[in-house]
């Protein structure tokens, strides 16, 4: 009954509704544009842009001035670009001089209002340590080396970065899990247990037993369970055991077993044998029995045997696989099960005459770090081996003879380092007093002390990069640079330079970029730009299709990561031309990537005394399709879906990253239909699309770098035909040694197009040099996604002054793309929060 | 528009039914059957959603006519014993969906956030997670995600990712298992150093926070706020610990050794929903299934899942595709078998869950997200159809998120980017 009100009431409520919502609509459309945007909008745009029509979603009418809202500034600026770029109105005939309103009225203002709002409030805001720079802060801080990120939710992306503050949330989730981690990484750091046993020796695989039963019973004999006869997978030579055979091998190394958690080196000595001048290699796997993860890969030269030595992080669970690659096939075709016997075979082989191993590798015991965090003083030898724990034999306590004021100190100096710059005094009050308090209730120092520490590692102040408005202080700014460029807090150099005020130092910072950037450290920097900026993180977002693409595997797929990075770190170490993203005339690829590419003959003139798996740099033939990045295999995997390429998805992915001009998301209109069959090609399908004009609007932009790009297939191989399970002709070429069965080449693929402004190119080297025609735009694209990156924001309407200064600059001085890196570091967009 | 919340709303609607304008209406428990409305005192109203994320073909699965004398299509036919029981959906998604890549809309499936993945995206709460702080503490969990691969369906209000349970055992030692008194007591333990931190970093930040400007205050009241929640978990946490688990006649789940056995996975998580459910031990749960680029060990099946569902209509594809999704219907039909089988009082577990199993891709061979999959089952519901909406101009999905939290008993009028409060064509059943 209570919710059936009386009938009058209902009137009464009826009025005050109407009267409420005239008032609320009348509040927010008053905001007009300023003077001439109106006028300008009504006779170019509204045509189109109506309440009928909606074109692109956008009614004039119903535009809202209020550009407090963020939602508001989007859209104005869109409208901005779209007209100042000639975008709109479609097939426009406006001069420049009858833009004003627009670009100069509409500019002023919304320039104005961002930059008003920028220096009040910064163009970033608290920004938290993602999880990757969280566990790297954990890892300084503690001394341990326990991978943790995996432990923690997934780091939301705004604008393309886990950078950036916008997408870095918290909540009461996220909370939790950081207890949960900080606790796991603190178990590690508390290491009280005798110090591990150390395991040094040099083995062979004449010693595995399981080498040894396959090896000692004779060729043939036939098994009573199975039936089968039986084979030898090795053979024996004086110094080493060859592998002969490729899976079902017994070769686990069992006689190592790691005796502690820790870092391992491993050397080992092996060469190939009748290798018929393909690839033998040797690979190295580490594996707990589920499942298992190749650690190293090296090619071998035939009967010269190479020491190779690497060191790896490896737990109490897991044991060394040693195995061969490329090895196991003769000539006809055969492995050891189609041959009666292995005497005198002629086969591929890999043969390893020893493996040596060192670990786990620790300088001092208990661990420097727990003095560092705990105190000096607090460590105790016990009298008597206490009690077992998994990491041993506890050997050690926690007691110093003052536990107030050693926690006191040792607090002091965690909380420092932690919020990464000096204190004052009394900032560690709090901890200290949890820790005191925890001590009165009678629990012990090292309990009292984790509490702590654990309240110290969840306090914003760590979790956060703390930055006032205006120019940051040289502290802020040494976070900013090295969690920039290493993902990990600064070191106590950076620390050092902010102490004396001189990081902020025009050739200081320079040199420290600088330093920072020849770092291997910056190899984080390298990964987690590159694997962001332009998706190598999505590598194995789809596998491609085993039948179409019976050349891909793991190994392909690691090059082809390594091949962007690599090519990365070149342009940055020799500050190349910022138009080498777009043609170089170089690649920087291994031999699995030369065979992909067909670059072998270059590649073998290259350099003659690295080994096939070590990247270098090959010079490109005359008429080589490859160069810039555009042509690496590993983005047109990403932008591919392992079945077929679809010129909208790359075209897109190349406006978006590479060209900086993203196009709207597409329209909620069915997509085509992927096809394999080979009856029909994706560009006969695109074809009725563009033939729509609504479609073609967007499309004549986005598709053209697609078009180019179809010459590669989906895991960037060049093709002049289309691969198809269905109608086709056989291939002629072969794989490795073989006929190829799985695909038939169909339909011829059409790399041509046209630009959106009519010029024409014939394939993705015409198209290349088009782009090039515009080299500010691509060197003002990679200004802006570095700069987000680096600095926790986007790139607002306010900031493109400066990003069209920066281009300017680097234009100016000839520089290169490390040039663009300090011309970014420098300017306000990094020095200013 | 700042109005007395509750009592304006709930006059609105009457007042329109009065008026008579044709809205679909907000079922309220005022408006329910008599019986419907005591039932709904004693027993609990559940929620499962399910989803697979590289989609259903299409073909195998919408019959020709809709209504309820549809013909069974291969999919179907597996779930032949429940006709009446379930409803397909056909003709409904969530709008503007093109994200970042083809697969970004599994992050959306139950917040309907536009564009995910694009500039400027931010998810927002899953339907789940909203009901879960309508119903608050009454249950042990508040909700439970399950999943194949970590991930999950849930996201909380600021939009973050609830990570999913892939271990069956562990989920079922959390749900049923007691500790021992020793791990009790450290929990206890540990609970209590929880909120002491939690004490001292609440007042650290609130230092911190009056020397700062108005977007770094918007952080930090963000992270307050994770605080406070964080403490509710806490005390929560601390007022069930002291309860003793339900006890259930089931032993612990053996997990599955092979990561790729997408199938058995999906089986033994399947298995935990009706202990869960019955147990009150949640009300709400989340399974996210998602294969990815394993090949499951189904015999005929040698191609990735992933791979498969971009059959590019190669017809072997399309074979091996529907064994792994028929495989996928026949745990779906256990499910089903097992709410049915299930008694509370005199109605059936499946009468007061709500179950849904569909998928975010309606075309996983080209990415498309209209037309999703979508077989509801159980709750209120009047099932036993074929259900074809408008195919071109599809229903918003929240629509029926709106409808589902309706029928639980929650004042829900919109919901992420529902457009009206209910399917139409999807009633209640008598009783």
């Amino acid at each position: 009954m209570a919710l059936l009100p009386h009938p009058s009431m209902i009137l009464v409520r009826m009025i005050l509704l109407f009267v409420v919502v005239r008032l609320v609509f009348s509040m927010t459309l008053v905001a007009a544009p300023p003077t001439g945007v109106a006028p300008f909008l009504g006779e170019n745009c509204k045509q189109c842009h109506n309440a009928t029509d909606m074109a692109g979603g956008l009614d004039i009418d119903a535009l809202d001035w209020a550009i407090e809202s963020q939602e508001n500034r989007q859209r104005w600026i869109r409208i901005h670009d779209r007209v100042v770029r000639g975008e709109m109105p479609p097939e426009s005939t406006l001069k420049d001089s009858e833009l004003g309103p627009i670009a100069q009225t509409l500019r002023n203002s919304l320039h104005s209002e961002i930059s008003e709002r920028q220096d009040r409030d910064g163009r970033t805001s608290f920004r938290r340590l993602n999880r990757r720079e969280f566990e790297n802060s954990l890892h300084d801080l503690l001394g341990i080396d326990t991978p943790l990120q995996h432990l923690l939710p997934e780091d939301g992306r705004a604008s393309g970065y886990d950078t950036v503050s916008e997408g870095l949330r918290i909540s009461g989730l996220q909370l939790e899990k950081y207890l949960e981690v900080i606790e796991l990484a603190l178990d590690d750091c508390v290491r009280l247990t005798e110090a591990p046993e150390v395991f040094q020796k040099r083995l062979r695989y004449h010693d595995e037993k399981g080498v040894r039963e396959n090896l000692d019973k004779a060729e043939g004999v036939v098994d009573p369970v199975s039936g089968e006869k039986h084979r030898q997978l090795f053979r024996q030579t004086e110094d080493a055991i060859v592998f002969i055979s490729h899976g079902y091998s017994p070769d686990d190394l069992r006689q190592f077993s790691p005796p502690a958690n820790g870092l391992y080196r491993i050397r080992a000595s092996a060469y190939a044998v009748d290798t018929r001048q393909e690839t033998v290699a040797l690979k190295v796997y580490s594996s707990d029995w589920k499942t298992s993860r190749m650690l190293r890969y090296f090619e071998l030269r035939e009967g010269t045997p190479r020491i190779v030595e690497f060191t790896t992080r490896l737990t109490t669970n897991d044991h060394l696989r040693f195995t061969g690659y490329g090895i196991g096939i003769d000539s006809q075709g055969k492995s050891v099960w189609n041959v009666e016997t292995v005497k005198d075979w002629k086969v591929p082989g890999m043969a390893l005459e020893w493996v040596e191993i060192d670990g786990p590798l620790v300088e001092q015991w208990p661990p420097e770090s727990v003095l560092r965090v705990f105190g000096d003083s607090s460590v105790r030898k016990l009298k008597q081996r206490g009690s077992w724990t998994k990491n041993g034999h506890v050997a050690y306590a926690l007691e110093p003879e003052n536990p107030k004021s050693e926690s006191h100190d040792a607090l002091y100096r965690f909380a420092q380092r932690a919020f990464r710059r000096p204190i004052q005094e009394g900032e560690a009050d709090r901890f200290i007093a949890l820790a005191h308090a925890e001590l009165d209730s009678g629990r012990s120092y090292e309990q009292a002390m984790r509490v702590a520490l654990r309240s110290i590692l969840i306090s914003p102040k760590f979790l956060m990069l703390e930055e006032t408005p205006g120019k940051l202080d040289d502290y802020a700014l040494a976070s900013r640079l090295s969690y920039c460029f290493w993902s990990s807090p600064p070191d106590d150099e950076l620390l050092d330079l902010a102490k004396s005020g001189k990081l902020s130092e025009a050739d200081v910072l320079r040199a420290q970029v600088d330093r920072l950037l020849d770092s291997p450290r910056s190899q984080e920097f390298i990964v987690s730009f590159a694997g962001q900026w332009l998706d190598l993180f999505q590598i194995d977002a789809t596998t491609p299709d085993a039948k179409l693409y019976p050349e891909y595997d793991d190994l392909l797929r690691d090059s082809m990561v390594a091949e962007t990075q690599s090519f990365l770190r070149e342009l940055l170490q020799k500050n190349l031309p910022i138009d080498a993203i777009i043609d170089s005339d170089f690649v920087m690829i291994d031999r699995r990537l030369a065979e992909h590419y067909g670059l072998l003959d270059e590649f073998h003139n290259s350099d003659s005394n690295l080994y096939g798996e070590e990247i270098r740099r090959v010079q490109l033939p005359q008429g080589s399709p490859r160069g810039g990045i555009m042509t690496h295999a590993s983005v047109l995997k990403v932008t591919a879906n392992g079945t077929v390429t679809s010129p909208v998805l790359r075209g897109a992915w190349i406006l978006r990253r590479l060209i900086g001009r993203p196009p709207s998301p597409p329209p909620p209109v069915n997509s085509i239909e992927p096809d394999t069959r080979g009856a029909t090609t994706i560009r006969e399908q695109l074809s009725k699309h563009r033939d729509s004009e609504t479609c073609n609007r967007c499309h004549r932009e986005i598709d053209p770098p697609g078009f180019a790009l179809e010459s590669f297939d989906v895991i960037g191989g060049f093709r002049e035909t289309y691969r198809s399970v269905g109608e086709g002709t056989p291939p002629t070429y072969k794989l490795h040694g073989r006929d190829i069965w799985e695909y038939k080449l169909g339909k011829p693929v059409d790399p041509s197009g046209q630009t959106s402004d009519g010029i024409a190119f014939s394939n993705i080297e015409t198209y290349r040099s088009i782009l090039l025609r515009d080299q500010a735009q691509i060197s003002r694209s990679l200004v802006e996604q570095f700069a987000t990156y680096a600095t926790g924001a986007a790139i607002s309407f306010a900031d493109r002054e400066q990003v069209d200064r920066i281009v300017a600059d680097v234009q100016a001085s000839g520089g290169g793309i490390r040039t663009l890196v300090h011309r970014v570091v420098a300017s306000k967009l990094f020095t200013n929060k | 528009m700042n109005y007395p919340k509750g009592v304006f709303r709930a006059d609105r609607r009457t007042f329109l039914k009065a008026s008579g304008v044709g809205l679909a209406l907000p079922i309220l428990d005022a408006f329910l059957p008599k019986g419907v409305r005591a039932a709904q005192e004693r027993i609990p109203q559940r929620l499962v959603c399910i989803c697979t994320t590289l989609g259903l073909h299409a073909p195998f699965l919408f019959p020709e006519s809709g209504g309820s004398a549809f013909e069974m299509t291969p999919y179907l036919k597996i779930l032949d014993s429940h006709r009446g029981d379930f409803t397909l959906i056909n003709g409904i998604s969530h709008p503007d969906q093109s994200g970042a890549d083809g697969h970004s809309s599994s992050m959306t499936w139950l917040t309907a956030a536009r564009h995910p993945g694009l500039a400027g995206f931010r998810n927002s709460i899953s339907i789940d997670q909203w009901l879960a702080s309508k119903i608050g503490l009454e249950t042990r969990f508040p909700s439970l995600q399950l999943s194949t691969d970590g991930s999950s369906q849930s996201y909380t209000s600021s939009g973050i990712m609830i990570p999913g349970e892939q271990s069956p055992s562990r989920m079922f030692t959390k749900l049923f298992l007691e500790g021992t008194v020793e791990a009790k007591e450290a929990q206890i333990q540990k609970l209590r150093e929880g909120k002491s931190i939690m004490d001292t970093v609440r007042e650290e930040t609130r230092q911190f926070q009056n020397q700062i400007g108005k977007e770094d205050r918007k952080k930090l009241e963000e992270y307050l706020h994770s605080v406070r929640e964080m403490e509710q978990r806490l005390s929560s946490a601390e007022a069930w610990v002291h309860k003793p688990k339900p006890k259930v006649d089931a032993e612990v789940p053996q997990d599955i050794k092979e990561s790729k056995d997408l199938i058995g996975q999906m089986q033994l998580l399947f298995e935990l929903i009706p202990l869960a459910l019955q147990t009150d031990s949640t009300r709400l749960i989340t399974v996210m299934v998602q294969g990815r680029n394993d090949v499951p060990p189904i015999p005929g099946v040698s191609i990735d899942h992933h791979n498969l569902s971009h059959h590019g209509q190669d017809s072997q594809k399309i074979e091996q595709l529907r064994l792994i999704e028929e495989a996928q219907i026949h745990a779906f039909d256990k499910l089903l078998a097992a709410l049915n089988r299930k008694q509370e009082g005199a109605s059936r577990l499946l009468d007061s869950t709500t179950v849904f199993f569909g998928s975010n891709l309606g075309n996983a061979n080209s990415h498309d997200t209209k037309n999703i999959p979508l077989l509801l089952a159980g709750g209120r519901f009047r099932h036993g159809q074929h259900l074809i909406l408008d195919r071109d101009k599809n229903t918003p999905f929240c629509n029926l998120f709106v409808q589902i939290a309706q029928q639980m008993g929650h004042e829900l009028d919109q919901f992420g980017s529902s457009s009206g409060s209910g399917v139409q064509g999807l009633e209640y059943r008598s009783t």
